[in-house]
């Protein structure tokens, strides 16, 4: 469990300060937990917080019972396993060795006991058999393994991750995405991403953060409601561009013409679209919707 | 520090620079061996020992933190700052050590006679506590500008200010001459001069220590 109550977080001072969070509160359970939100919505900077890398300018965080605040932060690592955004590894190191130095700095020094637990994780993400392979020559689905093994060598209770199928191609994207779902079985996984599908495909429970501020909370299904009566699909025998209000969320050329999915908070007839339809919202509409300002769902 | 975590210090730390220490000892090795003249080799092995082992080391410092591709992973764990500091300086002080230990074997068997660098403690303390301070500097500079290349910068203007200006400084800031051990083995405010190079070094580390609990800056 991890709560968050009225998290701030300013970088810089004066003229130059950025604010990357503006007060968030949020209680993440056991499961999986999906934070979507475009670049530069303060994702990162929230996931490094709870990593206990970032201090927050203001509020409290708690991660399984921890305060994240200078005294309890050593005790929060300890529970929580990490995997950042932009993984940055040691090319020259086999695997093993690399979660092995992991395992070091994690403080797990019996060497016994390492060489076990460094075994079962490389396990746990399929790595065995290239264990000893060094990581330069590894695929980036391979490498995010190599990083998730690390990241659960102390058992953490939480385990964040932070864009983890960026770069990814569709396969190991795939096997990915089950691998955290499993592992959210008995542990909080927070997976940060800008790729709705990922959350989708993962996660009953989700919070949108925009601007620093969190402005959904709920379930895939809600946020796809919150776009109901405001999606279309219409056709054109050339391309229109849609008047302001409305957005672009899929684009096909076809014989016939052009085939729009769009949302918007009027019908894409004053835009010149003859035949358009309504159409079921999904979750990418929802998000759409949201992002260009409209109303969360009740 | 375990001998796991020793050998992964040095496995984790980028190949290229620590070429340079075993580089520099090479060339001056080989420049002893080709000067015939027994006093040219004793300013050589001095100039090694007193001058080139600690701007290597400074300068290497400098990288030594920073310049960690696994950095952001290092810092979501629970190492303390103080244990980061001793892997990835202590590393480099060690390399330095090394160096200078085998030239100085190195010497002694072509038969250069460093004694008038003092005893054998004191010949280590003239490549040792410059090379301390400047690493000091090197790493406080890294951090305080959140870039390697501003660390590097200062360790190699210090070094190269207070080489240019060494007169000046051995008459008037004689304690915060770096070179005196060097220059002026015998001078009688030497241990003061080598106290306060130690007292620096340990406030620029300190300042480190304490930059590298905002790890932040750095990402």
């Amino acid at each position: 469990m991890i709560e968050i109550e009225g998290l701030a977080k300013t970088y810089g001072r004066g003229a130059r300060a950025a604010q990357a969070l503006r007060g968030v509160d949020l209680r993440i359970p056991s499961g999986m937990f999906g934070l979507l939100g475009p670049n530069g919505a303060g994702k990162t900077t929230l996931m490094r917080i709870l990593a206990g890398i970032v201090h927050p300018s203001r509020g409290a965080v708690r991660v399984a019972g921890h305060d994240l605040a200078e005294s309890g932060r050593r005790a929060a690592k300890a529970v929580l396993g990490y995997l950042p955004q932009e993984l940055g590894m040691y090319p020259e190191l086999t695997a093993a060795q690399f979660v092995d130095y992991m395992a070091i700095l994690k403080g797990l020094e019996d060497p016994r006991r390492r060489a076990r637990r460094v075994a079962e994780v490389l396990e746990m993400v399929a790595l065995q058999d290239s264990a000893h392979r060094k990581i330069k020559g590894f695929s980036g689905g391979m490498k995010r393994r190599v990083g998730i093994a690390q990241a659960l060598l102390n058992d953490p209770r939480v385990l964040i991750v932070d864009e983890p199928t960026a770069g990814l191609d569709p396969e190991e994207r795939i096997r990915f995405r089950n691998l955290l779902v499993r592992l959210a079985a008995d542990r909080t996984v927070i997976l940060s991403t800008h790729i709705v599908e990922d959350i989708g495909q993962t996660c009953r429970d989700i919070a949108v953060l925009a601007k620093g501020r969190v402005v959904f909370r709920g379930s895939p299904a809600e946020l796809a409601n919150a776009a109901a009566g405001r999606v279309w699909t219409a056709s054109t025998d050339r391309p229109v561009e849609p008047e302001e209000g409305l957005t672009i969320v899929s684009m096909l050329h076809l014989p016939e013409g052009v085939q729009y999915r769009l949302v918007g908070p009027a019908g894409p007839a004053a835009s010149g679209f003859s035949a358009a339809e309504p159409a079921r919202p999904g979750l990418e509409d929802g998000y759409v919707w949201l992002m260009k300002g409209g109303e969360p769902p009740a | 520090m375990n001998g796991a975590a020793l050998k992964y210090s040095w496995l984790t730390y980028r190949r290229d620079p620590l070429w340079f220490p075993p580089a520099f000892l090479a060339l001056f090795a080989v420049i002893l061996l080709i000067l015939p003249d027994p006093g040219a080799r004793y300013s050589i092995a001095r100039a090694y020992l007193g001058f080139i082992v600690p701007l290597v080391g400074g300068i290497l410092a400098a990288y030594g933190v920073l310049d960690d591709p696994a950095l952001e992973l290092r810092f979501s764990t629970p190492v303390r700052a103080g244990e980061i500091l001793l892997a990835r300086v202590g590393l480099i002080l060690a390399v330095q050590m090394v160096c200078a230990l085998v030239f100085q074997l190195f010497a002694a068997a072509l038969g250069i006679d460093l004694s008038p660098l003092g005893n054998l403690l004191r010949v280590q303390l003239v490549w040792f506590l410059p090379t301390l301070a400047l690493a000091a500097l090197g790493t406080a500079g890294s951090l305080a500008g959140a870039q390697t290349s501003m660390g590097a910068f200062l360790a190699g203007a210090a070094w190269l200010v207070q080489l240019l200006m060494n007169s000046w400084l051995r008459l008037n800031a004689r304690s915060v001459f770096l070179f005196l051990g060097v220059i002026a083995p015998g001078h009688p405010d030497l241990i003061v001069n080598q106290l306060m190079l130690l007292a620096g070094s340990v406030v620029l580390l300190l300042v480190s220590w304490a930059l590298l609990r905002r790890p932040e800056r750095y990402l």
